[in-house]
This record gives structure tokens, C-alpha cells and sequence, in this order.
């Protein structure tokens, strides 16, 4: 028996004044509030005994916003206009009510464990989760971006019993990287953020042998101070090994990398705004081949089910994974017992560190010793730190000394919920204003040439996409794989050795700021539109598509920035009923602001990223986007609207307000479904989303990456009858709207796919492909409004980034 | 009985591209210096630097260099002395950026490993810089500025900027 632990050094916080605890919290890093300091107080005043350190740095780590995800959680009071309501939980009443509303019973795990699993098959099942590294990534770029690789591939590793990674995604907002204005000191330029961002997203990504093949970019120099940097990653497991379960008894093993004094207070640095101040501690540089050893070493243990449970060390190191896991029952922890990198680490330190590529199993005493075989020939590093108990209570000694005896449900329930002030405002007028007029082939070509648009090779080509053999679309496609795919397509056969089961996946994302400028409600919409027709496009059943929301925000304390939220977080509980899409998992990013070069607060633009997985039933049918050969007709689904509200058109033109772009789910996903019938009958070539820069962009992207031309006649365009120009028919970004090629003997059985009636008037033959690559536009008088080379369009499209990036 | 402790050397070892390889990594470093304002410098070349401590000797890691670090056909490697070189005044500078020692090196860590896997002793620590040597005509303190903001990372970086020989 081991003799009863010394008493634990104090941290005087009982008598201390609301202004003394901001002040001990700030030196810290603490992040806690007045109210969450009170309870703190209050629970160890009853307790009748002082806190340690480290009690109080593991609660705050437990009640951070990236752990307990606060905002969301808490009552909010939204004032709209004259009209005032509270929203109990916004996490409750919007991203988990539509899932509940649309009950689908392949999802396996939702809002549960580190991913959302869904069903694949009868025997599989995919995990699937993004994460946002957007505070580290600022501070440094590489560091930050590639152990936010490692963070989300953990995630997938330790949902369920461990999933086996078999793709990596990656999307990034950044300022402009030729940026030319001032930036305050100690900030990265745009460009430099860019480049050490991709280049440790590469990295990582490259050295575990996973894939990275979806993703995207976005500019904005409202985030040349606080990039966004959103990863994320697939894996595929056995559908018996989805559930967990720790039980009292069983031993706490710590596996992978050592304890450092690497990664202290990430948790909590990101509850709070970014600056000059920021702890270097919080940046970590990554291992990835430590990593792939425990990826390797887990999935053969998990097989030979040697463990009952597992999850990351991720933000709040040992200290939120030995929590999470001895939530339900408790856990007693011996700190001396954890492989460190230094001998002279504190208790503290061991417990938070958030050292990288550490996570920590639930093991039965019975398998340790097989455990230890299979880690052991993996090179990979393994101790028993502690045991799971049954006493409700997490205590943590370190050499003999008490660091930590607290009660999990004051540690997991304690935290005080504070009603928020938000309000919205809609915007006061949708007409457009400003801006003058351009030519149409002006337009196109400064459209295709801009950097929300241009190609993104540069980035692409430094991943290794292809890696694992199951890249059936890849990220680069056409005649030349270099035209921009909507979103790939992966086989992960080859890791489950199923050669005869042709199912793939697809990834893809929705994401435009621009759009909730003018109101996030729309935007939350039109990313979740975004996702499911790129889906849709290379094959994949939106009716099987599971989401992930991904919010980045600015600071919830300012009321107008928590209204915007609460917008967007309700335009996705209307998305995900609307479209029958459930979402899985997600995650928050807020306080993404910093004082500008002049003192001032930049915040970024309210950014919502909906990323969406479905199956696609047979690989081989896949469907890429360029066009494949000339005299094919041309169909556009899908209405065309007068929606020029945060378009690119508006944007080049320098034109504020217009009409933001209105998704209408019901329909939209009547034309994606029928779609989705016709590519499985294999009645389509190419399809091709249209999106930023509308149809004209969408044609040229068609027709210059398989090297064929078009003919489009706008009078042909299902459309509101009010419009009478051209440029709106040509540019407007109207949602729900593919462009698709069909061989001409293939068109009636085609049409057959979409009915009659209403749901057919949406699918109009607006043209077809030429052998000269030429894309030629017919307006609505007659005339041609628009003949344009696609050679030169290309070009265009091609030089912008590594122009910018010279 | 007496036990005889092994002295704890430090070594360092610099890889380099043969002088005949155009070197892509230095193209890449020059190109953001010049866009920092350096345009008189004319040239970069980078190169690793390994500092290599423990109870391993000279010859022992003379045999790692060839063995594990370097690639005989595109590379050279050389013992650096840890003293600095004298100067020479012809506008040679050398740059080495160093992680901190907080900061966790998974290179060095793996070429730790790798040693001892050589069946070599395993040395204590191993840690990993990036060299720039460049030529042509800068002053320190703008070549300093330069290297924090394009070449290394204050936050976690340390960078070692010195005149020295071609």
C-alpha cells in the first residue's frame, strides 16, 4: 500500500479580490472570467482548504472555450430590432436539434467522442473530423499548422477505439499574400504565414502517409492577422469498434511521445483575444514519425482489442485526457510515472503539458503485457501512469505530493453559466450601390485571374494526394490534372483489404465570408449548398452526406459579433433540416482578433466551414469536371436570381449591399438527388459546381481543363424573369446550381432523371461543347457578350499565385 | 571497482550540397532576403547543421556524418569547429537558425535514434540547424531584421548571424 500523499502546495486564491484573481489569471494564462473565478472560490471555500496550482490551472484548462466550448453552451439574450428571446443553449437548439430532426440511423457516433462516425457499408464505418489551429498558426505558421495536422488525425485515431487515417483535408483564410500595407510588429506577413502554413500541413501530412486532397483558400485581408487554418481528417474503422467504455480497475497507460514543457496553456490561449503578449510555450513543433508509430502500434493492439478505451492528449495534455476518460468513474494519477523530456518538469507541468503525439488507453490489467509487445516492436514508448477507479474523484500525485484531488463533477458540471448579450440587426438596404461597370470579358478575365478563384497548383502539388493508392478524383483533374476539382474522391479499400468492394467516399467544403457580411444566416445556407453540390458533382448521394461545422469568430463578448453567431448557427440548424443532412461533429474557434497596426481591434469576418462526407456507392462511376469531348450538350441545374450580394462580381466591381444569395433546400436537393441517380447510371461526363464568379467562371474552369470549348445561350437559363442583364445571368452566384455534360445520346434518358414539372423546370439545356477551345456566350438580345480564349483564361488563372508568391 | 565515465563531447557536423548541385532550397531563401530589400545579396546556399553531445567520439561521429547524414552523391559533410571562423571581409555571411532548446527537434531526435541504432553509442542530445551561407554586401543589423522576418522565428528560433568565409 502506498503511503498517503504529502500535502499539496497552496495557491492562495480564497481571499483574494475579483480584481486580484483577473490579475493572477492574466500573468497565468488562465482565461477565467469573474464568475468562473467566484466558483472556484466558493468550491474551495467549502472545501475549507486552498487550491494548488495545479487545480486551478486544470480547471481552467476544463472550463476553456476549446474544451467546454462556452459560447455555445451558455444562455444567450438576442436582441433582434424591438423583439428580445433567450436561447438557452445555441449548441443544443440549433447543431444538435437538426440532427435529432433529421434521425438517420447510419449515424453511428454524433457530438460524442473526438469525431462524428457514421456508417459505410455493413461493416465499416467512417470517422471524420476538422479542427481549427488558428492561434498557434498566427504565432508560427509551420509549427502550428502541422501539430494541428497531428491534433485531428489524433482525434480520428482516438474516436471510438481508433480509426485508421485515410485522408487529410486542409482550408485556409488568409490576408492577401502581396499585402502591401502595414502590419504591427511581431506579426507575420500574410505571405509568410501562407507559405510556413502549407508547408507544415505538407509535412506532416506527407511523413504519416495520408493523403491530403481536399481543401481550399480563402483571401481576405481581414484575416492578414489571425489566419485560419482548418484541417481535418477521414478514417475508416470497424463498426464494432465505434463504442467505448472505461471501467474502474483498469490501468492508465500513457502512450507515444514524451511529456515536455513544449505546448503549456494552448487550451486556454484560445479563450482569449491574440496578442503581442501570447505565451511562446503555446507553439509546439511536431514529430510525425512519432506519431505514425503510435497510429501503427494502436490499430494492431486495437485489433487484438488490448484496450477498452483511448483518446488524445490534445489541448490540456494528461489533464483533459485522463479527465474525459475518468469523467464517469475517476482516476488516480502518478505523474513520476510519465516518460518526460526533461527531468526538472513540475507536477503541474506534467499534468498540462501538451507535449504532441501522446494519447492515453484504458487498458485491463490482464493485456498490459501484450500491450507492451506490440508497442514495444512499433519503437514506440509506453507507462503506466495511474488506474481508473470508481471514487467520482481525480487525484493526481507527483512524488509523493498531492497535485490534484478534485471532484470530476465540480470539475465537469461546476462551471458557471453566464448569459450573453447579442444582437441583430438586418441589413438596412439590399439594393447594390457603388461601383462602376466592366465589360463582361473584362470581368471574366480579372475573375478567373482573382485570388478566390485562381489555381491553387502551387499548394496542391506539395501534398502527396496520392499516397495509399485510393485518390480515385484527385484534387488536379483534366486532360493535363491541373483544373480545379470540386472534391475528391478516395477508395480506402486498400487499408481495409476488401479488394472487391468498390464504395469510395468524397469530401467537400462550403465556405464565403463574403456572404456573411450581409447576413450569416445565408451564408451558413449557402456553405452547407456549397458542400453538397460539390459532392454531388464527382458522384457521391447527397441524401448520405454527414457535416461538420466549423465556426470561426471573433470575440463572442462584443454583442453584434455573438448575434452574427447565433445567425449562422441557426442557419445551419435550418440547412441541416432542410437538406435531411446531420451533422456529426464541429467545433468552435472565437477571439479571432487582434490590435492592428494603429491599436485598433481587427476582427475577422464571421467564417463558417461546412465540411460534408457521403458515400459514393461505386468508385469507378466517379465524375470529374472537365469536358470531355466536343458536340456534348451543356445542362444547368437549377435557377439563376438576381444574387449578386458579396459576389466576386460585386467584389471586382467594388459595389457594396445587393441581394446575398438565398439557398432553397427542398428544391435544391430534389436537383441533387436526381443528379446523383443520373451519374450512377453513368449518363453523365462532366459536372462542375458554379460558385464564386458564377457560370462564366464555371464554363471557362469546364472548358479550359479538358482543352474543349462552349457555346452558352443565357436566354436558354432558368431564371427570374425580372433580370435583363447579361452580367447578372453570367456572374450572379445563385445557389444549388451545376453545370453538367452529357453525351447527346444520352440526354433523354437523362431529363428522365429529373421528372416533370417543377422539379424538371429547373434543368434547362443552356449550350454545348466545341472542338475549338473557345468559350463563346450568347446574350439574351442575341448577341455575343462574351468570346474569350480558354488558353488565355488559363493562363490567367494559372500565374496569379506564384506571381504574388515570387 | 572503479567506474570510468566517458567524456561528453560536443560535435558539430555540417551536410552541404556539392557546389556543382544547383541548390533549390538556397534559390528560395535568396528570393525571400531580396524581398526583405537584401537585393545585394547574390547568392544563398543552406545547409544542415548538426550539434551532436554525449559519450560519442570523433571518429564515431566522423562514421554517423557519412553513414546516416550525408548522401555521398549530391553532398558533403565537414567537422565545423565550435569556434567561430575569423572574418574575412569579403562579404560572406553565414546564418544559423537553431530551434530553441524548449522547443522540441524531431530531427535531432530521430538522428539520436538513428545513431544508436548504427549500433554507435547513443549520444545525449542531438539537435538540428538550418544554414544559410550567403554572398554579397549586407550590413548586420538589416541582415538580422531580414533573417527574423523571412528565415527564422523569434518565437522559437534562435538565429546566429555571422560574417564568415565563402
Amino acid at each position: 500500500m502506498s503511503a498517503p500523499a504529502a500535502a499539496p502546495a497552496a495557491f492562495g486564491i480564497l481571499d483574494k479580490s475579483p480584481k486580484e484573481l483577473r490579475a493572477l489569471g492574466d500573468a497565468r494564462h488562465l482565461s477565467l472570467n469573474d464568475a468562473e473565478w467566484a466558483a472556484v472560490q466558493a468550491h474551495f471555500k467549502g472545501l475549507k482548504r486552498e487550491p494548488t496550482l495545479a487545480e486551478v490551472e486544470t480547471i481552467a484548462q476544463t472550463w476553456s472555450e476549446h474544451c467546454k466550448h462556452k459560447t455555445f453552451t451558455s444562455p444567450i439574450r438576442l436582441t433582434e430590432g424591438k423583439k428580445t428571446r433567450v436561447i438557452k443553449n445555441l449548441f443544443e437548439e440549433t447543431i444538435v436539434a437538426a440532427t435529432a430532426a433529421v434521425k438517420k440511423s447510419w449515424c453511428l457516433s454524433v457530438f460524442e467522442d473526438n469525431a462524428g462516425v457514421v456508417a459505410f457499408g455493413k461493416k465499416w464505418a467512417l470517422a471524420f473530423k476538422a479542427e481549427t489551429h488558428n492561434h498557434p498558426s498566427a504565432l508560427e505558421p509551420y509549427g502550428g499548422a502541422e501539430t494541428g495536422v497531428g491534433g485531428v488525425v489524433r482525434d480520428v485515431l482516438g474516436c471510438g477505439l481508433g480509426a485508421k487515417p485515410v485522408l487529410n483535408t486542409d482550408v485556409f483564410c488568409f490576408g492577401r499574400p502581396d499585402y502591401a500595407g502595414p502590419l504591427p510588429e511581431g506579426a507575420h506577413h500574410p505571405s509568410r504565414t501562407l507559405r510556413g502554413v502549407v508547408a507544415g500541413v505538407r509535412d506532416y501530412g506527407n511523413r504519416m502517409g495520408i493523403p491530403t486532397a481536399g481543401g481550399g483558400i480563402w483571401f481576405d485581408d481581414d484575416y492578414r492577422l489571425n489566419p485560419l487554418v482548418f484541417v481535418g481528417t477521414v478514417g475508416i474503422m470497424p463498426q464494432w469498434a465505434v463504442a467505448k467504455d472505461v471501467k474502474s480497475g483498469d490501468l492508465i497507460v500513457a502512450v507515444g511521445g514524451r511529456t515536455g514543457r513544449d505546448g503549456l496553456h494552448g487550451a486556454t490561449f484560445s479563450s482569449a483575444n491574440l496578442g503581442a503578449d501570447a505565451p511562446s510555450s503555446a507553439v509546439q513543433i511536431g514529430h510525425a514519425i512519432n506519431e505514425k508509430r503510435v497510429l501503427d502500434a494502436l490499430l494492431r493492439a486495437r485489433d487484438k482489442k488490448l484496450y477498452r478505451s483511448v483518446t488524445d492528449c490534445g489541448a490540456g495534455g494528461f489533464s483533459s485526457a485522463v479527465g474525459e476518460l475518468g469523467a464517469s468513474c475517476g482516476a488516480r494519477v502518478r505523474l513520476e510515472a510519465a516518460p518526460l523530456k526533461a527531468a526538472d518538469l513540475s507536477g503541474w507541468e506534467i499534468w498540462l503539458s501538451e507535449s504532441q503525439e501522446r494519447m492515453v488507453l484504458a487498458v485491463p490489467p490482464k493485456n498490459l503485457k501484450a500491450l507492451e509487445a506490440v508497442f514495444a516492436a512499433e519503437g514506440c514508448e509506453l507507462a503506466v501512469i495511474g488506474e481508473f477507479t470508481n471514487t467520482g474523484r481525480l487525484e493526481v500525485t507527483h512524488r509523493d505530493e498531492s497535485v490534484v484531488g478534485l471532484d470530476m463533477k465540480f470539475l465537469h458540471k461546476g462551471l458557471p453559466r453566464v448569459e450573453r448579450a447579442a444582437t441583430w440587426s438586418a441589413p438596412a438596404s439590399s439594393k447594390a450601390s457603388g461601383g462602376a461597370e466592366k465589360k463582361a470579358p473584362l470581368v471574366l478575365r480579372e475573375m478567373v485571374a482573382h485570388l478566390n478563384v485562381c489555381s491553387r497548383e502551387w499548394v496542391i502539388r506539395q501534398y502527396d494526394h496520392e499516397v495509399q493508392g485510393g485518390t480515385v478524383i484527385k484534387p488536379l483533374q483534366g486532360v493535363r490534372h491541373d483544373g480545379p476539382g470540386d472534391a475528391c474522391v478516395i477508395w480506402p479499400h486498400a487499408a481495409t483489404g476488401d479488394m472487391k468492394d468498390y464504395a469510395g467516399f468524397s469530401v467537400a467544403h462550403g465556405l464565403n465570408p463574403d456572404y456573411g457580411r450581409l447576413d450569416p444566416y445565408w451564408m451558413a445556407l449557402a456553405c452547407v449548398d456549397e458542400a453538397l453540390r460539390n459532392l454531388t458533382c464527382v458522384g457521391a448521394d447527397p441524401a448520405r452526406a454527414a457535416l461538420l461545422d466549423n465556426f470561426c469568430w471573433a470575440s463572442p463578448e462584443d454583442p453584434r459579433q455573438l448575434g452574427a453567431l447565433v445567425r449562422a448557427a441557426e442557419g445551419c440548424r435550418d440547412a441541416g433540416k432542410g437538406y435531411g443532412a446531420p451533422f456529426i461533429s464541429g467545433k468552435d474557434s472565437l477571439y479571432n482578433q487582434s490590435k492592428d497596426e494603429k491599436g485598433r481591434e481587427l476582427p475577422i469576418p464571421g467564417t463558417l466551414l461546412i465540411s460534408a462526407l457521403a458515400p459514393v456507392p461505386d468508385a469507378r462511376k466517379a465524375v470529374s469536371m472537365d469536358f470531355k469531348g466536343p458536340g456534348d450538350a451543356l445542362y444547368l441545374i437549377g435557377r439563376t436570381n438576381d444574387e449578386l450580394g458579396g459576389s466576386l462580381y460585386h467584389r471586382l466591381l467594388g459595389r457594396a449591399g445587393g441581394e446575398v444569395p438565398k439557398a432553397n433546400p427542398p428544391c435544391a436537393l430534389d436537383g441533387f438527388k436526381s443528379l446523383h441517380a443520373a451519374i450512377n447510371r453513368g449518363l453523365v461526363l462532366a459536372a462542375h459546381d458554379l460558385s464564386e464568379g458564377g457560370l462564366a467562371v464555371a464554363a471557362a474552369e469546364m472548358g479550359f481543363s479538358g482543352e474543349f470549348g462552349a457555346r452558352l445561350d443565357l436566354d436558354e437559363l432558368a431564371r427570374d424573369p425580372r433580370i435583363y442583364s447579361n452580367e447578372t445571368l453570367l456572374f450572379s452566384e445563385s445557389p444549388s446550381r451545376i453545370l453538367i455534360e452529357v453525351k447527346p445520346e444520352h440526354e433523354s434518358a437523362f431529363l428522365r432523371h429529373f421528372g416533370k414539372g417543377a422539379k424538371a423546370a429547373c434543368v434547362r439545356r443552356v449550350g454545348q461543347t466545341t472542338a475549338n477551345p473557345i468559350l463563346k456566350v450568347v446574350g439574351l438580345d442575341g448577341s455575343t457578350v462574351l468570346e474569350e480564349s480558354l488558353k488565355e483564361l488559363k493562363e490567367a488563372w494559372q500565374k496569379t499565385l506564384p506571381a504574388v508568391l515570387r | 571497482m572503479s567506474v570510468r565515465a566517458m567524456p561528453v563531447a560536443t560535435h558539430l557536423i555540417e551536410v552541404r550540397l556539392r557546389p556543382e548541385f544547383a541548390d533549390a532550397e538556397g534559390a528560395a531563401a535568396l528570393q525571400l532576403l531580396q524581398a526583405q530589400g537584401l537585393n545585394s545579396i547574390k547568392e544563398a546556399r543552406v545547409s544542415r547543421l548538426y550539434r551532436i553531445q554525449g559519450p560519442i567520439t570523433a571518429n564515431q561521429v566522423q562514421q554517423a556524418a557519412k553513414d546516416l547524414l550525408c548522401d555521398p552523391v549530391t553532398q558533403e559533410h565537414r567537422v565545423v569547429a565550435p569556434v567561430p571562423a575569423p572574418l574575412n571581409g569579403m562579404n560572406f555571411w553565414r546564418v544559423e537558425v537553431w530551434l530553441k532548446p524548449t522547443v522540441t527537434d524531431p530531427v535531432g531526435e530521430t538522428v539520436r535514434d538513428a545513431i544508436a541504432d548504427m549500433g554507435l553509442p547513443r549520444p545525449d542530445q542531438a539537435r538540428c540547424a538550418f544554414v544559410y551561407r550567403l554572398a554579397g554586401r549586407a550590413n548586420k543589423p538589416a541582415l538580422e531584421k531580414a533573417v527574423a522576418r523571412c528565415l527564422a522565428n523569434p518565437l522559437i528560433h534562435d538565429a546566429v548571424v555571422s560574417e564568415a568565409h565563402p
